[in-house]
């Protein structure tokens, strides 16, 4: 039998992955150049490219501070994930009364958006008096519900046999999770923090509404201030996008493999 | 995993030549952080111009203002001495009204130590 040609489906994905990456190279561009994007006609090859732009950013703003709490509330929120997450899926793999009902309210309270719950969660955050501080920031992402069943379906592809032999070992239910479960859900660990970094390093909503000086805000309330204090920015705006991009892209990057894995694994086995 | 293993891993590999470029970068800046800008003042002809004023202006977030301003000596050099800053304009003045165009001055970091292109002094002062 006569296989089909790969060549048109390699020709529509170039195509596609071009439309993808002319606006991340168009930003690239504008972050070297400070060409005015209403420039016309407008130039496709940076014209005397320099990275001049990012040195602005880097002291018109206070960006290294802004950069240091966005990696200090990105970090916490990531070990809170994979703390809570793993507790919480490893429970919904065990049976126990009231299973389903948990299993049901945690899809339910997906369905309801971030926006509609943020008066109570900043209550509580208040109640808390963590607000305008870096747990305060962390506190909604410390754990997700996708995330926990993430890691519950990666649990539950571990066979059963296997926690009894631990467990007949004399292995606790804590160690069972650290020794047996983690190690085997490497790729369930990777989506968990690359969601979670994603989740955590774009986030302006909530920062914006729990910080109060600042001292304490992150990179996209930065981008927000710099926008509002600047003229003349077309250069120094688009380099500091490139600058918030890159951590991200660099994680996406170095844990590509693991989180499209963890992600097909989620959907094959949930 | 073993430690061969970890080391030659990406998730430790690319931090860690991250930070080493950072280090090293920040090392380089320890070492070149004078906030020393230093140029001549020379006419059309070449000749160097003493005794001409060579102001520095500082950019705020809109425009820039006159931040400093020296005197250049008998061989037509000057100075400015710990320079707290990354960007500028210097424009050189004479006493007899000539002045040069205004001089951009971007730096990589701040207060880093600088030897300017000569600014020469052609037209009279407006």
């Amino acid at each position: 039998m006569r296989r089909a040609p790969t060549w048109p489906r390699h020709a529509i994905m170039v195509v596609v992955s071009f439309l993808m990456l002319v606006p991340f190279y168009w930003v690239l561009k504008t972050s070297l150049t400070g060409e005015n994007i209403y420039a016309y006609p407008p130039h496709i090859i940076p014209v005397d490219p320099h990275l001049f732009h990012y040195v602005d950013v880097w002291y018109l703003i206070p960006f290294p501070r802004y950069l240091l709490n966005s990696v200090i509330v990105t970090t916490m929120a990531i070990c809170g994930n994979l703390l809570f997450n793993t507790a919480a899926g490893y429970a919904l793999t065990k049976q126990f009364p009231g299973r389903r009902w948990v299993v049901l309210l945690f899809l339910s309270c997906m369905l309801i958006p971030f926006q509609a719950t943020i008066i109570p969660a900043y209550l509580i955050t208040s109640w808390l008096g963590v607000l305008n501080s870096y747990l305060g920031i962390a506190l909604p992402l410390l754990s997700t519900i996708i995330c926990i069943f993430i890691f519950k379906a990666s649990f539950e592809a571990v066979p059963r046999s296997l926690i009894d032999a631990a467990r007949v070992d004399g292995l606790s239910e804590w160690r069972i999770i650290v020794r047996i479960m983690l190690p085997l859900s490497k790729s369930a660990i990777a989506t968990n923090v690359i969601l979670t970094f994603i989740w955590s390093w774009n986030a302006f909503l909530w920062p914006l509404i729990v910080i109060r000086t600042s001292e304490m805000q992150t990179l996209p309330l930065g981008l927000a201030r710099f926008l509002s204090v600047m003229e003349d920015t077309t250069g120094a705006l688009f380099a500091f996008v490139v600058m918030v991009l890159v951590p991200g892209l660099t994680i996406f990057l170095m844990a590509q493999k693991e989180f499209i894995r963890g992600l097909t694994s989620g959907a094959t086995k949930g | 995993m073993s430690w061969r293993r970890i080391l030659t891993h990406r998730f430790f590999l690319v931090p860690l030549v991250v930070a080493l470029l950072v280090a090293g970068w920040n090392v380089y800046i320890a070492f070149n952080d004078g906030g020393l800008i230093a140029g001549e003042v020379r006419d059309r002809a070449g000749t160097p111009v003493p005794g001409a004023t060579v102001v520095f202006f500082e950019r705020n977030f809109i425009y820039y203002q006159e931040k400093q301003r020296t005197t250049t000596d008998a061989h037509g050099a000057y100075r400015f001495d710990g320079m707290q800053v990354h960007v500028g304009q210097l424009e050189a003045r004479t006493a007899d009204g000539r002045h040069s165009e205004r001089r951009q001055l971007r730096l990589w970091f701040r207060a880093q130590n600088a030897e300017m292109a000569p600014l020469v002094v052609d037209a009279p002062h407006g």
